[in-house]
């Protein structure tokens, strides 16, 4: 069948949040009640619920992941990963204590290169396990490769793009992305994945030499109010010239980072094709921005709600006598938790459902798509989830 | 045998969408149409699957893929061989919500409850000897710091000895590093800074701060906050992220303020029975809590984050175990004294210390 005509877009998202409102406020309960272990079937249901409201062509996706899988991957890595630097880090200690800090500082950095492999490691299993559980029209992806070797170019490559002031971030970024994308499938069909990374250093640059031009326009300021005599004019100068620092660092930064990040995905969408299919992402600079002031504006919304609320509570106040705060009692505690937890819990769910719908309202693909050659997959099913990029705390698309 | 009509159908092989009926038969039912797989399928082989908008939709156990939709509906007649929607997950589905999340609590509540009482009642019972073992270890020689100046570790030994005849015997020595501090380390390893001795103006404060390192030895405090922190680990590892780190390092902190105060009692009963005075001690936070009362209004937050009580509360502690009409000696005398100041400066083979991590 062929897809992608003027009027009707092959990727179309019709959830709607009041329908999403019951799955968040019943995951976020059962996860107060089972010390947050209920999280990974909360997500799971957060995933059927996005994936069943996400329609392709004539089918809505179908997400079979099961919290059980993640809940195994999660216990996973405690064993595989966590065990070993708890106990580690004795060996560390003894190290040191021993005075063999350079051995001491040896282990810490092959550590923080193991955190590296590893963090590359999760990036591509997660991404092959969420291939895997997304079915359409009974038909699921994956990859046939369990990505060891994606952690060693993960590695390699992330140290590398540092170079030269990091001015080779944008080819370690996409030379990563499409090493990734090029090894899933989905039926019988592999990705293909082939960006150019020349067009994205002109934002790069852009975002990179923003703050350098900040300070030395400051620095003129400063400079040109001092030659002009007084010591209020070389204060005004000063000010602005803080001013324009500070603007530069804390806004002007993030928006050129973002209007970067907004080419790259572009550009990475944009040259990734399935078979005949070829996809294409249509979000500009503007409409990422919009997205990210409504997810700040929601996590503000919420702490601000959960700040009114202990302050009524009066456990937001520090009482007078230090002592008393020298043993704050479990329920106190408790109570702080909560606070953070529930405003974290729920806003969480409603950013990442509007993450996935601005994904998917701004995914288009067209080309041609032949059912009867779509046959299954044949790669190798996971049997745990994400449980690293969890552990790690590394999310995203 | 019923026949239902209007399904769709996804065999799991290729992406094709069939027109099937269904006919039942005797356990389970066989799917009508061009290109299928008839079966016959068992009803208990059927998974509910998400809802399309066409109707509801069911799988097969074992084969990833296959999907039947009743577009037309479900008639009555087969409904009670369809297994129920999967919700919440199997167990809060079986039990229903409110009942799971009852028990849920009770489960978590005592499992809490075993994280943060089991160190208390376990750590006792683990045999000292593998914690010696492990602390000796780690400890070996510090790494040649140690002072070793003439007649300064018999002094230092003497001292222990007023203070505590406990069995086995703790291991303390003076390290050639700048902190005024002092650690218990894990079996029983004890290590005084060159800074503390440098700072002290009598034997019986060092008595006093000795007395607390012992205290955490005998009342097995490393252990135990080695327990605490594996079993906080696994019982915030639920909470992701940076929250359950947080709330981990504060719960610790307070447990550690807890053996902190006990070990200060134990310092208290050790001088008293030694007959040491307890003044010098005092004297000793009285100094430290001048400084912290230049921190001020900080001080009040501190409460919440350092592991050790405030000084002034220990100072007043330690002032109030004085017994009036006890005659009090010094721990060691003048001669003894001298050789343990100057244990480290008397020393001239141990390098000093005051590196990145001391």
């Amino acid at each position: 069948m062929g897809i992608g005509t003027q009027d009707e877009t092959a990727f179309s998202f019709d959830g709607d949040w009041q329908e999403l409102a019951p799955i968040l406020f019943t995951n976020l309960m059962l996860s107060i009640v089972t010390l947050g272990f209920y999280r990974f079937w909360g997500i799971t249901r957060e995933r059927r619920y996005l994936w069943s409201k996400t329609r392709f062509i004539d089918d809505r996706l179908e997400w079979t992941g099961t919290g059980k899988e993640l809940f195994l991957g999660f216990l996973l890595v405690i064993a595989i990963l966590f065990v070993p630097l708890f106990l580690l880090q004795f060996v560390a200690q003894a190290l040191i204590l021993r005075g063999h800090t350079a051995f001491a500082g040896m282990l810490f950095l092959s550590l923080y290169l193991v955190f590296f492999y590893v963090a590359g490691l999760a990036i591509f299993r997660g991404l092959r396990y969420r291939l895997s559980r997304t079915h359409w029209h009974g038909i699921r992806g994956g990859s046939d490769d369990p990505g060891f070797g994606y952690g060693w170019s993960y590695t390699w490559k992330t140290i590398v793009g540092s170079f030269v002031l990091g001015l080779l971030i944008p080819w370690s970024m996409t030379s990563l992305w499409s090493e990734r994308w090029n090894r899933m499938s989905f039926g019988p069909h592999n990705f293909e994945s082939s960006p150019e990374w020349g067009g994205l250093m002109r934002r790069f640059l852009l975002c990179y030499l923003a703050p350098v031009v900040a300070l030395i326009v400051a620095i003129a300021i400063v400079v040109a109010g001092a030659a002009s005599g007084g010591s209020s004019g070389g204060m005004a100068g000063g000010a602005l010239a803080v001013v324009l620092v500070l603007g530069s660092i804390y806004i002007v930064l993030p928006i050129m980072a973002l209007a970067y990040y907004v080419a790259f995905f572009r550009e990475m969408i944009g040259t990734l094709s399935l078979s005949t299919l070829n996809f294409h992402f249509s979000a500009r600079t503007k409409d990422w921005l919009v997205l990210m002031l409504g997810n700040i504006g929601l996590y503000v919304l919420v702490f601000a709600l959960a700040l009114a609320v202990a302050s009524m509570l009066g456990v937001a106040t520090l009482p007078k006598d230090p002592q008393a705060l020298a043993h704050p009692p479990i329920a106190t505690l408790a109570i702080i938790g909560l606070i953070v937890a529930i405003p974290l819990g729920l806003v969480g769910g409603f950013v990442r459902y509007r993450n996935w719908h601005f994904f998917i309202r701004h995914l288009e693909a067209g080309g041609e798509i032949d059912l009867a050659s779509l046959t299954q997959s044949s790669t190798p099913e996971p049997r745990q989830g994400e449980g690293l990029l969890d552990a790690l705390d590394m999310g995203g698309f | 045998m019923i026949d239902v009509s209007g399904l769709w159908h996804y065999d799991g092989r290729t992406a094709i969408r069939h027109k099937v009926d269904l006919r039942t038969g005797d356990d389970g039912f066989s799917l009508i149409g061009d290109n299928v797989d008839m079966g016959p399928y068992r009803w208990s082989d059927l998974v509910r699957r998400d809802n399309s908008p066409d109707g509801p939709v069911y799988g097969l156990k074992e084969r990833a893929g296959w999907r039947i939709c009743f577009a037309s509906g479900v008639p009555d007649a087969i409904r009670d061989q369809l297994p129920g929607p999967a919700r919440y997950g199997r167990w809060v589905d079986q039990l229903g919500f409110w009942r799971a999340s009852v028990m849920f609590l009770a489960v978590s509540a005592v499992f809490a409850l075993a994280v943060f009482k089991a160190p208390d009642w376990l750590a006792p019972n683990i045999p000292f000897a593998w914690e010696k073992q492990m602390g000796d270890a780690m400890v070996g020689d510090f790494g040649g710091r140690f002072c070793n100046g003439p007649g300064g570790q018999a002094a230092l030994d003497a001292l222990v000895r007023k203070i505590d005849r406990g069995k086995p015997a703790v291991r303390v020595h003076v390290a050639n590093i700048g902190m005024v501090n002092a650690v218990a380390l894990p079996g029983g390893n004890i290590v005084l800074f060159r800074g503390l001795l440098q700072e002290a103006k009598s034997p019986d404060e060092i008595a006093g701060v000795l007395g607390h390192e012992i205290g955490h030895v005998r009342k097995r405090h490393v252990v135990q906050a080695l327990m605490r922190q594996a079993g906080l680990s696994v019982l915030l590892g639920g909470f992701g992220g940076n929250g359950g780190g947080y709330l981990n390092a504060m719960l610790a902190a307070s447990y550690s303020r807890e053996a902190e105060s006990a070990a200060d009692d134990y310092a208290i009963r050790q001088l008293k029975s030694a007959r040491i005075s307890p003044d010098d001690t005092a004297a000793f936070f009285a100094r430290m809590s001048a400084q912290e009362a230049k921190l001020g209004e900080a001080a009040a937050a501190l409460g919440y984050v350092s592991s050790h009580p405030l000084s002034q509360s220990r100072e007043r502690a330690f002032r109030q175990s004085k017994q009036a009409g006890t005659a009090y000696a010094p721990v060691i005398d003048a001669n003894q004294w001298a050789a343990l100041s100057d244990i480290c400066h008397n020393d001239p083979k141990v390098p000093a210390d005051d590196s990145l991590f001391f």
